[in-house]
């Protein structure tokens, strides 16, 4: 049985109303938002629905695992519901998801105390930091190939077989397993789970650990090595001026006079 | 508000009980006194809005926390406002917004309930919360012939809303109605499959962002529709939207400058002007069921902005400026008894819970999603009371209701009519697909 490990993060709704984004100038974060819980980063998504295919097809344990200080459980659990066999949280208030070599680290770390694995399966990056470090970072850290941007992902024997698309067609890579994949959008939707998964999904594993547990001071990996300097919401201005004239010609040629002295055209 | 700026009423509840009963002076008979579907069937005070002050002022102390049974609590209320207007009967309290802004908190600090979360994928992912995709949500208006307000000019748009859209067992209703509109010469279009939900729903479980979001995109989408076809009036044949355009999006500051009316308000008024003849008699006989959002939760917003201080003592809170409450007495209860009297040979009858102190059908607040026993219960409670006061039908105008009726009347085997208002309509005006 192939044991597959696929990353999944917990992110605030990529979707949820400007209005109510909210930064905390303390702390360099974006405060939760009323009214709008957290969602699955959709990249990660894309992950667990690569390692269902594979499920689908020959015998696999799909293992998710999330890190993050607080998480939701009904929200984490989406992934049991929609077919993963057990859930790994890494919980801890001293995580910080922003920075990636200490979220690499642990889930590296949980990785590989969780035993024997065939496969990791990552998005191509976070729908929040939209950075794509931490696969690689996991992948450093294990010692194994990465492969990424993959938009169709087999399992053979002893390898993975990834397909990537170009430009103008695709190419097909082989490594030797263990490894890491991030994958694309291309892969597909996660399956929709029903309300009888939802609920069925309680009765399925699912463990907690915190930084300790991860023993990653022992190994030199404590400690976040990203500073935030500055987090903002950009302001939007938009001057919109009405330009008058007899005629369509003569407003034409003020737009174009004016586009001109902009250097626009 | 948050759900902290109602101290004052979690102090200043003084555990009356008018939270679980219609008000007593109205009760003409026991057996169908209650008010609150929630404490009726519990038995228990903190499943009522007393009981859910004492519960929000214990957590303000610090004294309890979020935990499974406090949600629990929490999401077996139908958020059918029925404690509101009791409540304001005896006391100027906000229960019904207090448990609002409850759930709002709930969802903030993750406290979500796992039987909601499909629904709320559903919706972002398919703008619904039927489970459905998409591209399915024309399908109901296949073959009707029909302007769409995307490509033709319209004075008029007919919401169908999602449950309309996807419940294939109500989309005669739905035809109906734009069949009667069509029929009484309105200059009617829809959005087919541009539609999107209205997130009221959503809302009322505490996902605040999403109703804001869905918000916006109404209010975009009617701009443009105004803009390019022409469109002045919202019609919708759905309580829950009715509402959610009606009342939430001002509640929110989104409203829309179309005018928004329910399907009963525009039969109501074609058939004053003669402009729709219902002819044929129906020889049944009927009882009304007011829909909440229709009846109670359809009152207009009323915006208040202030603050509140003693005079006198301790328990005396007073409103500078003065504050008008929403009682429920503004909802549209009229209409629709005008439209049904207007039919030949149907005889109306009232049950003992009426109007703005009607019995809940069991859909709203997530139950029927989290809770389906609790909702058909509910509904059984209703059609019991249509039975007691000798209906042979029972008739709403939402489509939440009429689903919700007719699935508990199919486990409980019972055989009374259930119709949507719209039906009777076209049935009396004559003339079907």
């Amino acid at each position: 049985m192939k044991n597959i490990a696929v990353c999944m993060k917990q992110v605030l709704d990529p979707e949820m109303p400007l209005s109510l984004f909210r930064i905390d100038p303390e702390t360099k974060s974006a405060l939760p938002a009323r009214g709008a819980p957290p969602v699955l980063s959709p990249f990660d998504e894309n992950a667990l629905e690569a390692a269902l295919r594979i499920k689908d097809d020959e015998k696999a344990k799909v293992t998710v695992i999330t890190l993050g200080r607080r998480l939701v459980r009904a929200v984490v659990t989406a992934s049991l519901a929609a077919g993963a066999d057990e859930l790994l949280l890494l919980e801890d208030a001293s995580f910080n998801e922003f920075d990636p070599f200490l979220t690499a680290s642990a889930l590296a770390a949980a990785i590989r105390k969780r035993g024997p694995y065939d496969l990791v399966l990552c998005g191509l990056q976070a729908a929040d930091t939209n950075a794509g470090l931490v696969p690689i970072g996991i992948a450093c850290l294990l010692g194994v190939t990465c492969l990424t941007g993959a938009r169709e992902v087999r399992l053979k024997e002893e390898s993975v077989v990834v397909a990537r698309s170009l430009a103008y067609g695709y190419e097909v890579l082989e490594a030797p397993c263990p490894a890491v994949v991030t994958v694309t959008y291309e892969v597909g939707s996660l399956r929709e789970p029903g309300v009888e998964a939802f609920m069925s999904a309680s009765a399925k594993p699912v463990i907690v650990w915190t930084a300790a547990d991860l023993e990653l001071e022992q190994a030199g990996m404590a400690g976040g090595r990203t500073e935030i300097l500055r987090m903002e919401v950009p302001v939007r201005a938009s001057r919109c001026e009405i330009l008058e004239g007899e005629s369509v010609q003569a407003k034409a040629e003020q737009l174009v006079s004016r586009l001109q002295q902009a250097k626009v055209i | 508000m948050t759900w902290q700026d109602f101290i004052h009423d979690m102090q200043r509840c003084t555990r009356c009980s008018y939270c679980k009963y219609i008000p007593w002076r109205l009760i003409r008979n026991f057996r169908f006194s209650e008010g609150c579907p929630s404490a009726a069937r519990y038995h228990w005070h903190a499943y009522a809005a007393g009981g859910k002050f004492n519960l929000a002022y214990s957590l303000l102390q610090g004294a309890i926390d979020i935990n499974d049974s406090l949600l629990e609590v929490v999401y077996k209320c139908l958020m059918d406002g029925s404690c509101d207007i009791a409540c304001k009967v005896q006391q100027d309290l906000e229960p019904l917004q207090h448990m609002q802004e409850f759930r709002v908190e709930c969802v903030a600090r993750g406290y979500l309930l796992p039987q909601h979360q499909p629904y709320l994928r559903s919706l972002r992912a398919e703008d619904n919360m039927l489970l459905r995709r998409r591209e399915e949500r024309g399908y109901w208006a296949e073959g009707l012939e029909v302007k769409r307000v995307t490509s033709d000019k319209a004075e008029v748009v007919f919401f169908a809303g999602c449950r309309y859209s996807y419940d294939q067992d109500l989309w005669p209703v739905a035809r109906a109605a734009v069949h009667l509109l069509q029929r009484a010469g309105v200059d009617v279009g829809i959005l087919g499959a541009d539609e999107a939900c209205c997130a009221g729903r959503a809302y009322e479980l505490g996902y605040e962002g999403e109703l804001m979001k869905f918000a916006e995109h109404q209010r975009d989408t009617l701009a443009t529709v105004a803009r390019t076809a022409g469109v002045h009036t919202l019609v919708t044949a759905c309580s829950d939207c009715y509402s959610t355009f009606k009342v939430l999006y001002d509640k929110i500051g989104k409203k829309s400058d179309v005018e928004v009316c329910h399907i009963t308000q525009y039969l109501e008024r074609l058939i004053q002007e003669g402009r729709l003849r219902p002819r044929k008699s129906l020889d049944l006989n009927i009882t009304y069921h007011d829909p909440c959002h229709l009846g109670r939760l359809g009152e207009p917003w009323i915006h208040w902005q202030g603050r509140e201080y003693k005079p006198v003592g301790t328990q005396i809170w007073l409103h500078d400026p003065p504050k008008r409450f929403r009682r429920g007495t503004h909802g549209v209860y009229e209409p629709p008894r005008n439209v049904l009297k207007s039919i030949p040979g149907l005889e109306l009858v009232e049950m003992y819970r009426t109007r703005e102190y009607a019995w809940c059908c069991g859909a709203g607040g997530g139950v029927i999603d989290a809770y389906p026993d609790f909702a058909q219960w509910t509904a059984a409670e209703r059609l019991e009371e249509a039975h007691e006061v000798g209906a042979e039908a029972i008739v709403s105008a939402c489509p939440w209701c009429k689903r919700n009726f007719l699935d508990t009347a199919a486990i409980t085997k019972d055989r009374i009519g259930i119709f949507d208002l719209v039906e009777l309509v076209e049935r009396a005006v004559g003339g079907s697909e």
